[in-house]
């Protein structure tokens, strides 16, 4: 293979006496393989070229998590990445620290809110009446979807909620919370439940995908998240606004098959919330926007119905699955 | 090549947002798409339905799957969300036979026709970008729109997760930046551009909602965008009807009009804006047009 030039653009952060941050782009020319890391490129950097850049590292085997950092268009790992799949036509990436949390310097940020929330979600198993003695064989099944996370951060830097939002609980801190209502050892799933039903909890997430695309270990935490909700109604912790717009859903689609938009406000936010909205729904009735009270009928509805009440009464698990995991 | 298709609009196109609806069917009828339309199909459920009843999901997404089956067309939508639903539940039912079988199992005793897992699901937008010839579309642009700066929103549910968009090709997803420029315009760049609109979040996450729909209108405004569209109805709703209240809460004018690609396409195409239904926008894109002499 052919050694090539490549151009780091890489984001220089300062802290400022008064705490704010001063940014500027630098480039840097390195020369390598299309399958050289950005670690390793950075590394030379900071032997060869400029020894004030600054950026976490250690395990450069996608295992520790340190190297977390915004390459082109995602947070991705700086050690797992080859600069051949993320530059430009030009041979140019932008490299700059990971979004969300507060800058240090240059790439590195202070992580300390995305553990205090995996600290809120308290990420230990608990003793508790939800206790189940027996661990059978399919046990791990969802467990094992997320234990592969270690806690990089790369889904809170891209997550578009944790970016208007800080609050919200995030990706990372909801698979972990996942983790441990998928546990048959735990003992807490119902209270934790209850917890995660909170505002800027599980359904706060806005179902953007995104973190599912960025996660370099593929845990999928938006997929969690979904089925954190599903247990979560099964509980019957239903009355958040998150919860009863979902649960519209199936009851709309049984009784005429398509979405009663008309009436699906009032039935997530209630009469109150609905009134709190009118200042919306004055502008779309402006619009010749007000939806129909009695939307269009599906033909063969009672198909729908059939299909509904064969589910009610024989229930079927089609929940994914974590791969059986074979010891090496 | 004959375009067919099993035509889904879903919810949105056929009642708040019914613009995009009577646009798309305005624009496949010029560029020679037959829609064909779907008698039997309820809503997808959305991820909604996935998070309340996982099983029943599955089951209203094939029992979709199947008529469109049975029409003999892949199926063809306007709506994200919509697209993501079906094509996710199309992939499970390609990926694992088991679950095919489970569900078929529930739809034969409820009497609907077993679900082959034989089809794709298709947005129009990339049937227009990838299946129409692009000489007949070329050929069909009567009323360029002279170089205005238009802002692609892609919206979450066409991208992500990559995996399961099988009727998109390659993994690039450039389709409406493809079609700002056949139409004659220029692509904006901006960083919301893949980011999320906020509407499944539109109720309970009032705030943060809102600040999305205002980042993403002010950073491709900052951008030069004169205009945005999306492929989405949801987004269409979010970026359009919520960009006044957004104002608000982002404390800054937006005023950057949105309107759904098949309306700009249709604007192009020559088509009467009756049909494409810009009056109903939220912010009205005639100034940024006449700007333009368009």
């Amino acid at each position: 293979m052919e050694s090539k030039k490549y151009t780091l653009r890489i984001q220089r952060n300062e802290q400022n006496s008064d705490g704010s941050i001063a940014s500027k782009w630098q480039d840097f020319t390195v020369e390598g393989l299309d399958t050289t890391t950005i670690l390793s490129f950075l590394e030379d950097i900071k032997g060869n070229q400029d020894g004030s850049l600054t950026f976490r590292q250690s395990c450069r085997s996608a295992i520790c998590g340190s190297c977390a950092m915004r390459i082109g268009d995602r947070t991705r790992l700086a050690c797992k990445t080859h600069i051949g799949e993320v530059v430009d036509e030009n041979g140019v990436v932008d490299i700059s620290p990971q979004r969300n949390q507060p800058v240090l310097k240059d790439l590195v940020i202070d992580i300390d809110p995305f553990f205090e929330k995996i600290r809120k979600i308290r990420p230990y198993l608990t003793e508790g009446e939800d206790s189940d003695t027996h661990v059978g064989a399919s046990a791990y099944d969802q467990v094992n979807h997320v234990t592969q996370c270690i806690m990089c951060g790369s889904c809170y830097s891209d997550c578009t909620m944790s970016e208007v939002s800080d609050e919200y609980l995030g990706p990372a801190a909801l698979a972990k919370a996942f983790r441990f209502v998928s546990d048959p050892r735990e003992g807490k799933k119902t209270a934790r439940l209850k917890a995660l039903s909170k505002d800027h909890g599980m359904w706060s997430c806005v179902r953007c995908v995104q973190c599912v695309a960025t996660c370099p270990k593929d845990v999928k935490p938006m997929e969690a998240i979904v089925k954190l909700r599903t247990r979560g109604i099964e509980k019957g912790f239903v009355k958040g606004v998150g919860q009863r717009h979902a649960l519209a859903f199936h009851e709309d689609i049984n009784k005429s098959g398509d979405l009663n938009e008309f009436t699906l406000l009032t039935r997530s936010v209630g009469i109150f919330g609905s009134i709190a909205e009118m200042g919306v729904a004055f502008h779309l009735m402006q619009k010749g926007k007000i939806p129909s009270p009695f939307p269009h009928k599906a033909e063969g509805i009672q198909e729908v119905r059939a299909m509904y009440h064969e589910l009610e009464a024989n229930p079927l698990d089609v929940e994914t699955k974590a791969a059986e995991v074979e010891p090496e | 090549m004959s375009l067919e298709f099993a035509y889904y609009p879903g919810c949105a196109a056929k009642q708040v947002q019914k613009e995009a609806a009577s646009s798309a069917e305005a624009v496949a009828e010029v560029l020679g798409i037959t829609l064909k339309p779907m008698t039997r199909a309820t809503c997808c459920g959305a991820v909604s339905l996935r998070e309340t009843k996982p099983a029943f999901s599955l089951a209203v997404a094939a029992r979709i799957l199947s008529e469109a089956e049975a029409m003999g067309h892949d199926l063809c939508t306007i709506c994200n969300t919509c697209l993501q639903t079906l094509s996710h539940a199309n992939y499970r039912f390609k990926h694992e036979p088991d679950i095919l079988e489970q569900i078929n199992g529930v739809l034969k005793k409820a009497g609907v026709r077993p679900y082959e897992a034989s089809i794709k699901v298709h947005h129009l937008l990339w049937v227009v970008t990838e299946q129409v010839d692009p000489e007949l579309l070329k050929s069909k642009i009567v009323r360029p729109i002279n170089g205005m700066n238009v802002a692609p929103f892609y919206g979450c549910h066409s991208q992500r997760p990559e995996e399961i968009f099988d009727a998109r090709k390659g993994d690039k997803v450039d389709q409406l930046d493809q079609l700002i420029r056949a139409v004659g315009g220029n692509a904006v760049e901006y960083e919301g551009k893949d980011k999320c609109c906020g509407f499944h979040v539109m109720l309970s996450d009032k705030n943060e909602m809102r600040t999305m729909v205002g980042k993403n209108c002010l950073d491709a405004k900052s951008s030069g965008a004169e205009l945005m569209i999306s492929p989405c109805t949801l987004c269409d709703m979010a970026m359009g009807a919520y960009q006044g209240p957004a104002e608000s809460v982002v404390g800054e004018s937006i005023d950057l009009p949105e309107m759904n690609f098949a309306q700009l396409l249709g604007i192009a195409l020559g088509i009467d804006s009756k049909i494409l239904g810009i009056s109903r926008l939220h912010v009205d894109p005639t100034p940024a047009f006449k700007e333009r002499n368009v």
